[in-house]
Formats: structure tokens, C-alpha cells, sequence
């Protein structure tokens, strides 16, 4: 048993999924214990309501134990961890659309004048330089709309819901984000 | 790769959802976080030993999965067919196209050993080859033969590009038998069938557009019985169609029909 | 983490109403099923109501571009539904569930959902955990890997709904929804559609009058292939005195409008 949990250490999340496609408890023990601290936090910096945050995890691993065969059979591969997001990003949506009168989202944080570390640069690399810079001058009104689209992959609806914006307001603000961001990077 | 990390510093922050981080900062170290399992496991470390909060949570949310695991049915994960088998082909076709096969053996068996008075000259297999390939055309794109029609028709693959892909499939189960069994047999050059198998075809698609491409498919087929099985048999010789010197013929009839069916592409998606 | 938006979706809605129709004329078969109809319907539940024959299937077909209409005005989500185009944008934002639909029999739920959402051009990498949520919204689940010519009639229903919205319509056309769905699931249902009615424009025809009080903002009474009555299901229930026959007020109200609609020498 033992040598068995160290064989699932030594797996990336595609196997892992793989497995829970045959149907393999330990490997889905595995894949939870690795990602859903990370699901969490990323949710939770989403939802203040840690009851909906709880009931999206619990769809979501759900959904990853009936539909892994799914992931795993389709031929477009890509990466679990990145699908298992997508799986939780329209729950939460879902979550939002099911409660009228849901929890208020975490407001994007106010003040981010804060001049990122030294250490952290290295991080700007997957945003890019310039991109990093252009996302620190963009109106936090913008930038919310803007990661819940491109970081969340979101559309256009599901984004209206998780801010509770009219779906009007959000593409004016996406729109204007573009916009700024190009002019900021040029 | 490992200079490539984030500073654990920052994953704490980022694990106790501090509100005063740097938006980009928060952007990039989200994406980093999917794609990088180290920092995940750090992150997981971070949650464990600094927020008990979420730690709980997870906690609690495992032990609520556990029944609904259990009792979760799951059939293997089987899959019965592979997804680009259903972009090319639907099962309607599948009988149509097993009918062509059958054809395609019956005829080489006729040329073989068949009574060879039955069309004289001309082979069995030069008779059928140009019309061969429509049954399944008629298949692919048919209210009445595809049990999904209706549910087809509304979607944005309906028109001109699935019921390509469709004949296209059809033709690939078609022309090689024939162009095997016209080398086997050596009664007929491919040009010979080939060029009027293809007209066929396109003339089927392009008067599909007017009035559905199973019942062009039908009176095509009608009409060729008609016009040269019919005489081929009563006569005993090759129909003056199929001599090779008629090919420019077929070669014009063929730009004929394709250049139909571009004209009235968008006439596919409805019918 | 690709940008899954592009321009075409964050441009700026240039349409004030979802379906509008003017004068609309669609012909099934012989008969004009649809003659003259205007109507505008926005985002919202609405339930087409109305008398066995009184054209509620030709309409929905011809709203899911099934139908090319015969005469008049059909615009839908902005782009015009009417004569030889190409509809493929358009029909990639609609969700389309048949009064009667056929499906492969030996597909399994998941195939025949994954295959709808191949055809509605869901992107490829979204396929998987689209049709997963379509089948959990709809209660199937437990049955995604068994194959359709398992399920009993109800459960086909809801597979034929799990298809219609996986592609996550802006525009759901629903013939006869609940049509074999048992009563549980019927309630099921109806939450699931003040759920999408939100921000999706939903059109459910139905013969059942409870469905349409339970689950729809908005009615639309439709008989001889005309309006006879759009506007919220309160006014259709104080329309019906008790003069009319009906087990409730709304079914009350719908006696009344159709009696007084009906034309000399009306055929129902």
C-alpha cells in the first residue's frame, strides 16, 4: 500500500485523472489532496461566503469522479488542473445564479499601489513586463471585469453574474480594459 | 525551473486572501499556480500550517464527498466510438454504407463468375460504380433516413460543410473498393467510372439544395437505370456513356455540378 | 488559460429584443401555421400557450431556424432569420429542444450531448465539462454512461434538454418540455428554468396551463397562428371570470381570451 500511495506521488495530474477515469479511489485521494487547498483559496478569494465556496468544491470534485473519463477520452489533452478550474468557475456561477440574493463578492482590493518585491519578479514573466504594468494601472473596476474573463475564462454572462453587473456594463468595461491595456503597452 | 517559483512570502499572502496584494501580482501568480504543481504543493503546506480556515473546509468538504462518491453510479469509462468517427459519419449511414460494400463484392462475384451474357460486354461493375457512391449520399443528409435530422438541422454545423464531410466519407468507402475491384477485374479504366461516379454525385448535392439530397439521390438513380442499366442490358454492350472518349463530357458535367453546389452553398443549412 | 472572449462577444448588444417578429408568415405543409404574427420577446421566461394545432411547433421551428419563414420580419439575438443566409453565428447562441426528436440509439447520454455540442461548435477544449454540467442540470448524472435506447421517455426528455443548453443558448426554444416527466421531475424542471430565464431568453410552448403559472414571467397565447395575448401570467388570470371553464384562474383566463379570439368559422 505504501509503495502504491508513493507510485500516485509520483504522477502528474493528468495521470492521476487518467486513473479516476478507471475508477481508482486512490488516485482521486491523491488528486484532492493536491489540488483542493489550492481550489479553495482560488474560490474563496472569489466568494465570501465559505458555505457556497463548500458547495462548488463539493459539485466540482463530484463532477471530476463521474466525468473523468470525459477529460481523459477527449483528444484535446490539455492540462486537469486548468479543466478542473473551468469546472469550478461555472459552478460558482451556477452557485451565484441559484441564490438571487447571493453573497456580495470580495471587492477588488481597493488600494494596489503596492510595489511588488524584488522575489517577485520572476512572476512577472508569466504576465509579461509591460503587461504587468498596464494591469496595475487599469481601474479596479476594469481589471475585475478583465480577470474574470481572461484569467477565469468567463463569458460575457457568467461574468455579469459573479460581479452582478448588467451584461451591458461588463462588456463596456471589458472593452474599455482592452483598450487601455493596449494603450498602456504600446 | 525552480527559479521559477514564488516566493513562499507571497503564496502565504495569497493563501490568508490579503486584499492589499498587487493586482498583477495576483494575476500572475494565479496563473503560475495552475500550471505549476510545486507551488501548489506549497500552497497546500501554506493553507495546512497558516489557515485554518480553509484547511477546515477542505477537510470538510472531503468527508461530505465521501457518500456521494459511493453512491455516485459509474459505468466504465467507456468510450464506444471515438469522437472523429461521429464528425465524419453518423450511424444512419452506417447501413448504406455496408450496402455499398455488399454491392461492390456482388458485382466482382457477377464479373467473376456470373453468366456473362447478363450484360454482355460491359461489366456489372462499370454499371453501378457511378451511381454506387449516392445511397450513401442520400443517407447522410436525409429527413427521413437519420433519426437526428431535426435535431441537426438547427445546429451551426448544418449546410454545406457536414454534408461534405459526410460524402466525403462515403466516397472513401466507395471509390477504393472500385478502384481495387476495376484492377482486379480489368474491365474498366478508372477514369471510365470514376468521372461519372464523381458527376453523380455532385449533381446529387447540387439538386439536394432544391429539393432534399435523399430524393435528388433517388431520381438520380432512377434516371440512370432508365437510361443506360437499361439499354446495357437489353443490348449487351458498353453504353455509349461510359466509352472513354466521352470523358470530357463527364469532366464538364462534373465543373457543372460543383460549380452548382458553391453557388448555392447557404441553401444547405435549411431544408 | 487562453482569452476565451473575443471582440465579436464584448461588442455591444445592438438588439432590444431577443425574437421580434413582424407580420411573420411560416408555412407547414399546405397550411400557414403562422400568419401575421408580431411579437417581441426579451430576456425572461415566456410561456407559449395555446389550442392543440394553433401553430406553437411551426413557430419554435421556424425561431430555431428549422423553418425558413414564408412571408414577413423574424430577427433573432439582432441578425435577421429570414431568407437564404448564413445562420452559423446565430444558431451557435440557440438552443433548440423538439417536440419530437430522434437520436442514435446506441449512443450513450454523454455521446449524444458531446455530439450536440460538437455540432453547436462548443470549443473543443470546453466539450467535456460543458456536456458534464448540461447532464448534472438536468438530473442525469447517474445515467450519462448508459446508452439512449436505455432510458424511458421522461429520461429522454431530459437528455434532449441537457443538449439544448449545453451550448449555454442566449436564445432556448423549448417544444412541449415536460411532456413525460414525472411530477418531481417537473418541479425540477421548472426551477431550472426560472434558473436560465434569468439571463437567457426562454421560450417554452406548452399545452399544460400549470406550467406556464408556476414557471413563466411572461405569457404568450397564441391561436390560428396569431397573438392573441402577451403580458404577464396575473393579467391572463384576472381575464377569466368564472363564467369560463377552467380549474384555475389562469385556465380560466385562457378559456375567456380564445373564446373571444375565435374568429367566425374558426376550425378548433
Amino acid at each position: 500500500m505504501r509503495s502504491r500511495r508513493r507510485a500516485l506521488d509520483q504522477l502528474d495530474e493528468e495521470r492521476l485523472l487518467r486513473l479516476v477515469a478507471k475508477g481508482d479511489r486512490g488516485a482521486f485521494d491523491e488528486l484532492y489532496r493536491r489540488t483542493s487547498p489550492w481550489l479553495a483559496v482560488r474560490l474563496r478569494r472569489r466568494c465570501a461566503d465559505e458555505q457556497i465556496v463548500a458547495e462548488v468544491m463539493q459539485e466540482t470534485y463530484l463532477a471530476v469522479w463521474r466525468a473523468a473519463g470525459a477529460f481523459a477520452g477527449s483528444a484535446v489533452g490539455g492540462s486537469a488542473v486548468g479543466w478542473l478550474w473551468t469546472i469550478a468557475a461555472r459552478r460558482l456561477v451556477d452557485a451565484f445564479r441559484r441564490r438571487a440574493h447571493h453573497a456580495e463578492p470580495p471587492v477588488a482590493a481597493a488600494g494596489s499601489a503596492v510595489v511588488p518585491a524584488a522575489e517577485d519578479e520572476v512572476l512577472a514573466r508569466t504576465v509579461g513586463g509591460d503587461v504587468g504594468d498596464a494591469l496595475r494601472q487599469l481601474a479596479p473596476e476594469l481589471r475585475q471585469v478583465l480577470q474574470a474573463m481572461v484569467l477565469d475564462g468567463l463569458s460575457v454572462r457568467e461574468t455579469a453574474i459573479l460581479l452582478k453587473l448588467p451584461e451591458g456594463t461588463v462588456k463596456t468595461r471589458a472593452r474599455r480594459a482592452r483598450i487601455a491595456m493596449r494603450e498602456a503597452m504600446a | 525551473m525552480s527559479a521559477d517559483h514564488a516566493s513562499m512570502r507571497l503564496i502565504d499572502e495569497y493563501a490568508r486572501g490579503d486584499t492589499t496584494m498587487a493586482a498583477d501580482t495576483v494575476w500572475a501568480l494565479e496563473a503560475h499556480l495552475e500550471t505549476c504543481a510545486t507551488c501548489r504543493g506549497r500552497l497546500s503546506t501554506a493553507v495546512e500550517t497558516g489557515v485554518p480556515g480553509i484547511a477546515a473546509l477542505v477537510d470538510t468538504v472531503r468527508a461530505g464527498l465521501e457518500p456521494q462518491l459511493d453512491a455516485a453510479v459509474r459505468a466504465p469509462a467507456r468510450r464506444y466510438r471515438p469522437r472523429w468517427v461521429s464528425a465524419w459519419m453518423t450511424p444512419a449511414m452506417a447501413p448504406w454504407l455496408a450496402m455499398i460494400v455488399t454491392v461492390v463484392v456482388v458485382a466482382l462475384v457477377l464479373d467473376v463468375a456470373g453468366p456473362p451474357s447478363l450484360f454482355g460486354d460491359a461489366s456489372p461493375v462499370l454499371l453501378v460504380a457511378p451511381v454506387l457512391p449516392l445511397c450513401g449520399v442520400a443517407a447522410s443528409w436525409s429527413r427521413g433516413l437519420d433519426p437526428m435530422y431535426e435535431l441537426t438541422a438547427s445546429t451551426a454545423r448544418a449546410g454545406l460543410p457536414l454534408l461534405l464531410r459526410r460524402t466525403t466519407a462515403v466516397l472513401l468507402v466507395a471509390l477504393p473498393g472500385l478502384l481495387v475491384e476495376g484492377w482486379l477485374t480489368g474491365a474498366m479504366t478508372a477514369a471510365q467510372w470514376l468521372l461519372p461516379s464523381l458527376v453523380f454525385t455532385s449533381t446529387a448535392l447540387a439538386l439536394g439544395s432544391v429539393v432534399g439530397v435523399s430524393r435528388a439521390a433517388a431520381a438520380l438513380v432512377a434516371v440512370w437505370g432508365a437510361v443506360i442499366v437499361g439499354p446495357a442490358w437489353a443490348t449487351g454492350r458498353v453504353p455509349l456513356a461510359l466509352e472513354p472518349d466521352r470523358l470530357p463530357l463527364w469532366g464538364l458535367l462534373l465543373a457543372l455540378g460543383v460549380g452548382a453546389v458553391i453557388a448555392r452553398r447557404n441553401a444547405y443549412s435549411t431544408l | 488559460m487562453t482569452p476565451t472572449t473575443s471582440a465579436v462577444d464584448t461588442a455591444p448588444k445592438t438588439y432590444a429584443w431577443e425574437v421580434r417578429a413582424a407580420g411573420l408568415r411560416v408555412r407547414a405543409g399546405r397550411k400557414m401555421a403562422v400568419d401575421g404574427l408580431d411579437l417581441s420577446l426579451g430576456t425572461g421566461t415566456h410561456g407559449l400557450l395555446g389550442p392543440n394545432g394553433a401553430g406553437k411547433t411551426t413557430l419554435i421551428r421556424a425561431l430555431a431556424t428549422v423553418l425558413r419563414p414564408a412571408g414577413g420580419e423574424l430577427e433573432l439575438l439582432g441578425s435577421s432569420a429570414g431568407g437564404i443566409g448564413d445562420h452559423r453565428a446565430l444558431r451557435r447562441r440557440i438552443g433548440y429542444l423538439p417536440q419530437e426528436f430522434g437520436y442514435y440509439k446506441r449512443f450513450t447520454v454523454r455521446e449524444f450531448v458531446e455530439y450536440m455540442a460538437w455540432l453547436k461548435e462548443v470549443p473543443k477544449a470546453d466539450i467535456p465539462a460543458a456536456v458534464q454540467r448540461a447532464v448534472e442540470r438536468v438530473g442525469l448524472a447517474d445515467r450519462a454512461d448508459q446508452r439512449m435506447k436505455t432510458l424511458s421517455g421522461g429520461m429522454v426528455r431530459r437528455a434532449g434538454i441537457a443538449q439544448a443548453i449545453v451550448n449555454d443558448p442566449v436564445l432556448l426554444l423549448l417544444d412541449e418540455p415536460t411532456v413525460g416527466l414525472d411530477p418531481a421531475q417537473r418541479l425540477r424542471f421548472r426551477e431550472l428554468l426560472q434558473e436560465l430565464g434569468r439571463d437567457t431568453c426562454v421560450v417554452v410552448s406548452t399545452h399544460l396551463v400549470e406550467d406556464v403559472a408556476a414557471a413563466c414571467s411572461d405569457v404568450v397565447l397564441f391561436a390560428d397562428g396569431r397573438l392573441v395575448f402577451q403580458g404577464p401570467p396575473e393579467v391572463l388570470a384576472a381575464a377569466g371570470t368564472s363564467e369560463y371553464p377552467g380549474d384555475s384562474p389562469l385556465e380560466r383566463g385562457y378559456s375567456a381570451l380564445l373564446s373571444n379570439s375565435e374568429r367566425p368559422g374558426g376550425t378548433w
